[in-house]
This record gives structure tokens, C-alpha cells and sequence, in this order.
């Protein structure tokens, strides 16, 4: 089975649930279809393709209007623009091809010899096939900027919030999910904190997760999370509702040479407690520490490591995850001032999904999207659904933005 | 299930003993630490007064992980954070290598954090203690470390040598291996005096060996025995380079800073003194260089 046809299209919903609908069709060409696939294309991507156009046309003009010899900076940074813009001028120059080729090739599959008319008709598949990833693929690709935090991992933090011990015993089930997550993404999970609590749940844990796309993935768990179920431990078997809040934090290499995030005289270092004479005085264990940047007045605490010099590095690294964390949203900001920009981000006070347990139902409010699936998310991989809705959300909001903007 | 409520009570008393917080930080510790025997024995043990540290059967001191056993000092976070400084400040490489000598070595962590993080190939340490406990200690963290005890012409690599000596023997300075560097020492510093009211974890689980400034056989009171014989010994002539790097680096008890310091100075012929400061902002090194 060929996928002959993918149309794109947009349908405009309420905030989070824009979609392209990829549809499909496989039905043999009859001369009153063939006749308008062209314009069907063209005109189910006509945004995309003006958008090319536009920008094609600014790399023709920067090369007819350039010099051989580039000397001045302006010239420099239209050289590069030109180049940036290469790629999209082959694309576009192979849709133009393929385009002209289908319209040569429509005429022959009437033709009256019959090999020709097959030949046709081969040609015709494929030529479509290429159009329609043209456009689906190839077209958005070179339009949505690569993400720029691709390479970062991610530093997770689980807090337990109303519910008691109810929460802690969720934040324990969802700890699970994610170290599971992480292990099917190929990730490298690590705890870095976690505090049990006395009925058996986890309080609050901090876990890292390394690997490429780890942070790009994991973000958008940030928020919220609401539980609805019967706690194990109410014989009554009332239903409650209990809430664990999720933050995911950017983690830059640490052996980045030169620290951009902050500079080391910013930061006061803290040990906690009072140690007496200290030195061979003292056996017991003090290696909590505590970092306080001055000009953002953020604070680390760390104190789940046996020894100082560990607690200090996760501490920093925890630092460096928070800076990094609001240089990012700072960027995104600037960018929403200079363009209108339709990417939104995560509210971390907002709640984004429900866990309920009598339905079997889990909930994302920001998609609007509700699965049938909570076993799937709490026992297996479902959660990759909610992540990939995210994720294929979130790169539909970037095309429609660059398409409005262009 | 009384076993279970026998742990409660265990883990109660710790917090007695040592607080909650603290008392939770060692039960997620011991609780990680599986390969150490099981919750309630350690428990049990803690309770007891035993130290988490050889309860466990290991410190991270640095990016280390070295091995503890009664009665072989337990590696503090104050020596830990200076040798970690004096890492960072001197930097040999194979080009411009540096002999180190670690005098009352105990469980090696000095030399073995230097080994670890200066280039390799650029660094010969030598460790010295009276304990052959600590001396065999001392060489299990080194292969731990993966430090080997002798030069190999094969492969480039640190090396580090513990080996049984009296630093207080007047003869001690006639038979040193070869000239050094840079000497360092976490000497015994307590006094007597000071020594009864320890916590028990220190007094009756640490060899006293370890801790007293001033051993039963030599007279005095201030706890600073070994620094005079330390400042004696790089005052004789080929026992310390001359070089710039060159330099004595000394731990002191809390208010010895400065004594040890005139020590240095008029003893040890160190001209050239410099005190730095713990984490916790007490006066906890002594460095001294000639010129
Ligand atoms: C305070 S501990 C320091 C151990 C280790 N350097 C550290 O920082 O953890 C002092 C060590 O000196 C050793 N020691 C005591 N008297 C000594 C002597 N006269 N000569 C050599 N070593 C001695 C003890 O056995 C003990 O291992």
C-alpha cells in the first residue's frame, strides 16, 4: 500500500489541538482526478509553498544583487544567508521539476499503447509521491529550525503537592513511569535526590536523564499532575484527589569550558550546619550544601550525597539547569516581542493532565486529548502518546507561525 | 511484624542520637548500600555508636571512592576540600612531574586524590605511616584507584608507594627514598585533654594513634609534636627541592594555625607562609614555602 496523496491541513481548533490531518488516497487515477491533483497539491499547501517561494526568491535576488569579491560585513552575512538558504532552493527547484514532469506525464496515461499507458502510470505514482513529501515533509523540515536543545538532557523534578500521603504514593507510581520512559527512549536515568516518605511513597526525587532529545522530550511534563483514584489505604473506598507538580529542568554539559551561565563570584557556597572544631574532632557525616546565586538570588540545596564535593557538583549542576532553564525562557520572550509567536509555554502552576483511575482515563488539558489508556501510561509505554501529541502540537504551532509570518 | 518494629526502634533512637535529619540522610544511605549487610545490623551498629563510614566500608573523598576500616582514621570533608584545592592549584604535567610525600598517610586519600586528578605520568607520591593496618589500607585504596605502587616503564601512569615509617624517629629523614616536591601531612592533632570528651564515635572506634597531637612517649601538651619533627625534616638540606612549586602543606586542629605557622617558619626554614581557610571558615591549613 502507497501513500499516493498526503494533503495538509490545517483546522483551526481551540488553542492546543491545530492538527494536520494526514490523509490518504489510493484509488487508481480516472482522467476527471488526475486533471486536478496538481491544484489539489498546490492548493492544499499553498501557505507552505508561498512560503518557500518567498524565501526563494529573497535567495535569488541576494545572489543577482552580490559581488564576486565579498568584502564589507554585509556581504558576509548575505553570503551566509544564501547558503542558509540553499537547501530550500534545491527542494524547490525538484518540486518545479516534478511539477512540470506530472503535467507531461497526465496527457499519457491515456495514451492508446498500452505499455506506454503503464509506464504512465508508474511514473504518475511516483511523481505524486514525491510531490506529497515534498510538501509534508521535506518543505516543513527546512522551514522549522532544528531545536536548540536538542543535545540537552534533562534534570527532572517530581514535589508531591495536596493529598498528603496519597501524592507521595502517586509520585512514587509516576517516578516509575518516567525511569521507564527513559529506559525505552534509550536514556541514561540516574536519582540524583529522593526523599521517602513514612507510608512507603516518595515526597519529592530529583532524577537526571541523559541523552540526546532527553530534555526536548521531557519538557513538556512540566506542571501539574492530578491523581483521581481510591487510595490503597482508604477503607472507606472514596475516591481521592491528590496533585504532584513536575518541573523539568535543561542540563548543559557540565565540562563546558567556560561557564556562560554565571560567573563562580556570583555564586556563595554554603555548608550547613556548624561543625564544632571540626577535622579529626568529628566523625559524622556533614555534606549537605547550599548555593546561592546573588545577581538571581536563585538557592541549591544538596544534601543527599555522602560527601561535599559531590553535593556541591550535583548542586551546581542543579544551578546551572535552573540558569539555563531561564536564559531559555528569557529567549523565548524576546522572541514572542519581536514576532508574534504562537509557541506557548508551560505554565508550571497549571495543571496539565488527570490520572483517573475509576475510568481508566488519562487526561492532558493542554491537548484537550483523552486516552483510554491509563494502564498503558502506568504499567507500559503509553506515555509516549501524550508526549508525541506534544511534540507533533508544538511543530505544527512553529509552521503556522513561520507560515503567518512570511 | 516485630522484626519491622524493630527497626522503628532502632531508627528512633538514631534520631535520638543524632537528629532527624541527619538520622534519615544515614537510613537512605545504609538503605542503599546493600552490598554492607543487612538495615537492621546496620542499624544496630549506629546506634551503638559505630561510625556510618565503617559501617558502609567506604567514603567518597573527591571523585574517589576509597575503602574505611576500624580503626584506620576515616577521611574528614576538611582534608577533602583542601587537597582538592591544592589539586587545582599546582598542575604538573609529564614536562614539569612532581614528587609528592604524604607523611601519616592513613587510608592514602591525600596522594590518591593528587594521583587521580594531576595528568598521568606527572606525578610519584610516597605515603608514610606507622600502622601497617593503614599501610595495607593504604595500598587497597591505591589499587582500588587503579594507582599502582611501582613505576612501570611499560605504560605511563601516577605512582604512589605507602610504606611503614616513624615520622617522629629522629632517624626518619636519613632514609627517604629520594627528595620531593611537596610535602603534605593531616598529622594526630588532638590534645589530651581534648581527646576525653570526643564523641564516641571518634574516641572508641578511631585509633587513638591517630588523633593525639601528642603520643605517650614524647613530652608536651599543645598536640604539636609532629609538626616540630615535620619542620625539622624539611629544614635538613635534600629532603625538599628547590623549585618554584616546591612547598609543605600541613592540616591543623582548630586555633593551631598559627602556631604551627611560627613552627614553619623558625624550625622549618618555610619563609614564606600562607593559611587557608575550611569550608566552615576555620584557620585548617598551613602551607609554607621557601622563597
Ligand atoms: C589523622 S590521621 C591522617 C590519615 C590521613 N592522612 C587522612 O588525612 O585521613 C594520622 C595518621 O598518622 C599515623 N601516625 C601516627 N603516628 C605516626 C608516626 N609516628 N609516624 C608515622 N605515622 C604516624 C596514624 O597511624 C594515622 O594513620
Amino acid at each position: 500500500m502507497q501513500t499516493l496523496l498526503r494533503r495538509i491541513k490545517q483546522v483551526p481548533l481551540r488553542p492546543y489541538t491545530r492538527v494536520y490531518s494526514v490523509a490518504s488516497t489510493r484509488s487508481i487515477p480516472s482522467r476527471s482526478k488526475t486533471l486536478s491533483v496538481i491544484d489539489q497539491l498546490e492548493q492544499d499547501g499553498a501557505r507552505i509553498l508561498r512560503t518557500v517561494q518567498t524565501r526563494v526568491e529573497e535567495r535569488d535576488d541576494l545572489v543577482a544583487s552580490s559581488l564576486d569579491d565579498i568584502s564589507s560585513p554585509e556581504d558576509i552575512t548575505r553570503a551566509k544567508r544564501v547558503k542558509e538558504l540553499e537547501p530550500l532552493k534545491m527542494a524547490w527547484d525538484e518540486w518545479q521539476t516534478n511539477r512540470q514532469l506530472l503535467r507531461e506525464t497526465i496527457p499519457l496515461l491515456n495514451d492508446l499503447d498500452p505499455t506506454m499507458r503503464a509506464l504512465a502510470s508508474d511514473e504518475y505514482t511516483s511523481l505524486i509521491a514525491s510531490l506529497s513529501h515534498s510538501l509534508s515533509r521535506t518543505f516543513p523540515s527546512l522551514l522549522v529550525p532544528p531545536s536548540p536543545t536538542i543535545h540537552m538532557s534533562a534534570l527532572l523534578e517530581l514535589k508531591s503537592g495536596v493529598g498528603g500521603s496519597e501524592a507521595s504514593l502517586f509520585l512514587g507510581d509516576l517516578l516509575r513511569v518516567y525511569l521507564r520512559y527513559a529506559q525505552v527512549m534509550k536514556w541514561k536515568a540516574e536519582i540524583v535526590e529522593k526523599n521517602e516518605s513514612d507510608g512507603g511513597g516518595v515526597r519529592d526525587a530529583i532524577v537526571e536523564v541523559k541523552g540526546v532529545g532527553a530534555y526536548d522530550g521531557l519538557k513538556w511534563e512540566s506542571g501539574v499532575h492530578r491523581v483521581q483514584r481510591v487510595p490503597a489505604t482508604e477503607s472507606k473506598g472514596r475516591v481521592h484527589t491528590s496533585t504532584i507538580t513536575a518541573v523539568v529542568l535543561p542540563l548543559a554539559e557540565e565540562d563546558a569550558p567556560e561557564d556562560e551561565l554565571f560567573s563562580m563570584d556570583d555564586v556563595r557556597v554554603e555548608v550547613m550546619r556548624a561543625r564544632g572544631a571540626g577535622g579529626q574532632h568529628v566523625n559524622k557525616t556533614e555534606s549537605a550544601v547550599r548555593l546561592t546565586h546573588r545577581p538571581s538570588g536563585i538557592t541549591v540545596s544538596m544534601q543527599d550525597e555522602r560527601s561535599q564535593h559531590q553535593n556541591r557538583r550535583r548542586a551546581f549542576q542543579i544551578l546551572r539547569a535552573r540558569l539555563m532553564d531561564r536564559k531559555l525562557t528569557q529567549d523565548l520572550a524576546n522572541r514572542r516581542a519581536e514576532r508574534r509567536d504562537l509557541v506557548q509555554t508551560a505554565d508550571r502552576s497549571a495543571k496539565i493532565r488527570t490520572y483517573n483511575y475509576v475510568q481508566e482515563r488519562v487526561t492532558d488539558h493542554r491537548l484537550g486529548l483523552s486516552l483510554m489508556n491509563l494502564t498503558t501510561v502506568m504499567e507500559e509505554d503509553g506515555l509516549h502518546e501524550f508526549i508525541d501529541a506534544m511534540q507533533r502540537n508544538h511543530d505544527e504551532s512553529v509552521m503556522e507561525e513561520i507560515i503567518q509570518d512570511s | 511484624m516485630p522484626r519491622q518494629h524493630h527497626v522503628a526502634q532502632l531508627f528512633l533512637a538514631l534520631t535520638k542520637s543524632i537528629g532527624r535529619q541527619s538520622a534519615n540522610q544515614e537510613l537512605n544511605w545504609m538503605k542503599r548500600a546493600t552490598h554492607a549487610g543487612c538495615l537492621k545490623e546496620m542499624l544496630e551498629r549506629r546506634v551503638e555508636g559505630e561510625p556510618l563510614q565503617y559501617i558502609l566500608g567506604t567514603q567518597p573523598f573527591g571523585p574517589l571512592d576509597l575503602l574505611t576500616r576500624a580503626p584506620i582514621l576515616i577521611p574528614r570533608p576538611e582534608t577533602e576540600h583542601w587537597a582538592i584545592r591544592l589539586a587545582e592549584l599546582l598542575q604538573p604535567t609529564i614536562e614539569r612531574p612532581l614528587s609528592v610525600l604524604d607523611l601519616c598517610t592513613g587510608s592514602g586519600c591525600i596522594p590518591l586524590l593528587l594521583c587521580h586528578l594531576w595528568a598521568r605520568g606527572s606525578t610519584r607520591a610516597y605515603g608514610v605511616d606507622i600502622s601497617d593496618h593503614a599501610v595495607q589500607l593504604a595500598k587497597d585504596n591505591a589499587a582500588r584507584c587503579g594507582i599502582p605502587g611501582v613505576a612501570s616503564p611499560h605504560h605511563f601512569s601516577n605512582v604512589y608507594t605507602p610504606y611503614l615509617a616513624n615520622v617522629l624517629d629522629a632517624t626518619f629523614g636519613d632514609s627517604l627514598p629520594r627528595s620531593f616536591d611537596v610535602i603534605t601531612s593531616n598529622p594526630p592533632y588532638i590534645l589530651l585533654n581534648e581527646y576525653h570528651q570526643l564523641p564516641r564515635s571518634v574516641k572508641d572506634y578511631e585509633d587513638p594513634r591517630a588523633l593525639l597531637g601528642d603520643p605517650p612517649d614524647i613530652p608536651g601538651t599543645d598536640g604539636l609534636a609532629f609538626y616540630h619533627a615535620i619542620a625539622r625534616l624539611v629544614a635538613r638540606d635534600g629532603v625538599l627541592n628547590e623549585g618554584d612549586q616546591t612547598m609543605v602543606v600541613l592540616e591543623v586542629g582548630d586555633k593551631q594555625a598559627a602556631a604551627v605557622e611560627a613552627i614553619l617558619k623558625t624550625e622549618g626554614r618555610l619563609n614564606r607562609t600562607e593559611i587557608w581557610l575550611d569550608p566552615w571558615g576555620k584557620e585548617r591549613v598551613v602551607v609554607g614555602r621557601r622563597k
